[in-house]
């Protein structure tokens, strides 16, 4: 996996370059992020190329002192929200539950679906804390920063929703 | 009860993505990307327009004063006529009056103009 830094300096020197770095680093975390959060393939696809796009665009606006990697996440987690917010009506995964069934894209894998189907079932704020900790190893400052929160709390939404999904796991067993 | 157990799933996930995706995905991207002026690029552009046009514009001024006693003394010659008269000009010919200014900035720039 190539530095942030790498990325970072090639994308002020030399910008396409920089893309191709940025891509072969973080298209399959950005990607899965944004999945986890809209569900569909398609809506997942969408979103991903267009938060890469973005980053491309508002690269001048990133400072330094922050966690690149909690600034692309933002970006994507934004993506991905703008995405929801446009089909509300019919699906809802941050703060709603969203089918996973209703994708051709899915296994239905007993456990990991139903592991989905728990973080589905949380609340916005929970479910962005427990996937950026428990599947992209974000700290707690970086998931504060793309959350937009403070450290403590994005801490506590993770152990919140930890126990939350223990006690859907069990309940749905 | 048995509680369960995160390891049992580790990072499984019930999703699955079509054959060859991510390389599409990044061709998609790059395709997007290169579309897409970056603002570096923008204002690098901004600066080679406004550099341009002011060495345009000294480039006019010196030609002005370069034909001006050449011409018969009842022959009213304007910065405005010079101007225009270059921007008549191709772009080649435009290039190579600029090209010339530049050398003749160069040479008196490094005080080697014929008049030394």
């Amino acid at each position: 996996m190539t530095d942030d830094r790498e990325i970072i300096k090639a994308m002020h020197g030399n910008p396409g370059q920089g893309v191709r770095l940025l891509m072969k680093s973080y298209k399959e975390p950005l990607y899965w992020h944004i999945r986890r959060l809209v569900v569909i393939h398609d809506d997942a696809q969408d979103a991903t190329q267009e938060a890469f796009v973005r980053i491309f665009r508002n690269f001048s606006q990133y400072s330094r002192e922050q966690s690149f990697r909690a600034w692309v996440f933002r970006i994507a987690t934004n993506e991905a929200l703008r995405l929801i917010e446009r089909r509300h009506e019919d699906t809802m995964p941050i703060g709603g539950v969203f089918d996973i069934q209703a994708d051709s894209y899915v296994n239905y894998g007993d456990l990991e679906a139903r592991l989905q189907k728990a973080i589905l079932h949380l609340p916005a704020k929970q479910q962005l804390a427990f996937n950026l900790r428990y599947y992209d190893e974000l700290s707690y400052e970086e998931i504060a920063e793309v959350a937009g929160s403070s450290a403590a709390s994005a801490k506590m939404n993770y152990h919140l929703a930890k126990e939350k999904i223990i006690k859907y796991m069990q309940k749905n067993d | 009860m048995k509680q369960f157990d995160f390891e049992q799933v580790g990072k499984r996930m019930p999703y699955a993505v079509p054959d060859g995706f991510f390389d599409k995905l990044e061709a998609d991207v790059m395709q997007k990307v290169n579309k897409t002026a970056s603002p570096s690029n923008s204002r690098e552009k901004t600066l080679r327009i406004a550099l341009r046009t002011a060495m345009a514009f000294a480039a006019s001024v010196v030609l002005f004063f370069s034909i001006k006693p050449v011409l018969p003394k009842n022959e009213a010659v304007d910065f405005e006529s010079v101007e225009l008269a270059f921007n008549n000009l191709s772009t080649e010919d435009q290039d190579y009056l600029l090209l010339v200014y530049e050398d003749e900035q160069d040479l008196l720039y490094n005080g080697l103009t014929e008049e030394e």
